[in-house]
């Protein structure tokens, strides 16, 4: 399955303006360059994760600053 | 008073720059029509040049340069306010000459490459990184040292082609770097290719050329 049929299936859906894969129930986001660059195994690891839904968590080749954080959370939460 | 948001610096940055750049992409049109004026004079029947130019815009702008940036999540970082500038794109001011059939599209850039010797080479590849149409990159230096500008020779029909679909893409890029797409997109340009190649030997230069 490709990576993104898999983030699909999982209940994650794409979000044009971010260029992230976003599940808001599990509070998970996952940019287009993560997962154009990891491997089919390693998206399916983070999103199998578990979390208890309480904090967002990104999954980017480079960590977003703080800042941005606060951002891209206050845009998804409103999406 | 909010602070200002780097979203705020670089629309003023665009709108600060936006008279040089239209100065830019009037330079660079004149010229290439200029330059191009000898070849548009020699077309035969059913042969076409045709000079297309616009400024970049300020919200196209602004979502370039997240992309080239590579700034994941799509988002300036607020604690670097004007740490951005647009002036790193490079086709702020960009110029696009469509040219039918294929066989005047060597001419036309030759002659613009002779006047536009020191713009560096980019060329435009489809996905396999064979070569679609010859782009340039630079300064129009009589105007401005600052605002780089583009200039592109494209077969006319694939031109077209990407006038209607770049748009559409554009906004639907998860869609449009599908493998499907991308296939479906290849095929277009094989098939214009195709069509261009039976169609042109039938399309005479005027005759005397």
């Amino acid at each position: 399955m490709k990576k993104s049929e898999m983030l699909f299936a999982a209940n994650y859906r794409y979000n044009l303006d971010r260029d992230l894969f976003v599940n808001r129930q599990a509070k998970k986001a996952f940019s287009i360059e993560f997962v154009d660059d990891k491997p089919a195994t390693a998206v399916r690891k983070r999103i199998e994760e578990a979390t208890d839904g309480t904090e967002w968590r990104f999954y980017f080749n480079h960590p977003p600053p703080e800042s941005v954080r606060r951002l891209l959370e206050q845009d998804l939460e409103a999406a | 008073m909010e602070a200002r948001t780097p979203e705020d610096h670089l629309r003023e940055q665009y709108f600060d720059l936006l008279p040089e750049m239209q100065r830019v992409v009037l330079q660079l049109e004149a010229e290439v029509r200029y330059h191009t004026l000898p070849i548009l004079h020699t077309l035969g029947i059913g042969e076409q040049l045709v000079v297309d130019s616009r400024v970049k815009e300020c919200e196209s702008a602004l979502q370039k340069l997240l992309r080239i940036k590579g700034l994941e999540g799509r988002k300036f970082d607020p604690d670097c306010a004007g740490g951005y500038s647009l002036l790193d794109l490079p086709d702020l001011a960009a110029v696009r000459v469509l040219v039918f059939p294929n066989r005047r599209l060597d001419e036309v850039d030759k002659t613009l490459r002779a006047h536009f010797q020191n713009w560096t080479a980019k060329p435009l590849k489809d996905r396999k990184g064979e070569v679609l149409a010859p782009r340039y990159i630079g300064h129009c230096e009589d105007v401005s040292r600052a605002v780089r500008a583009e200039y592109q020779v494209v077969p006319m029909l694939l031109g077209l082609f990407w006038r209607v679909e770049h748009p559409a893409m554009y906004k639907f890029r998860r869609v449009a770097n599908s493998r499907e797409m991308r296939r479906r997109r290849g095929e277009v340009e094989r098939v214009l290719a195709h069509f261009e190649q039976g169609i042109e030997p039938y399309i005479l230069p005027r005759s005397g050329e």
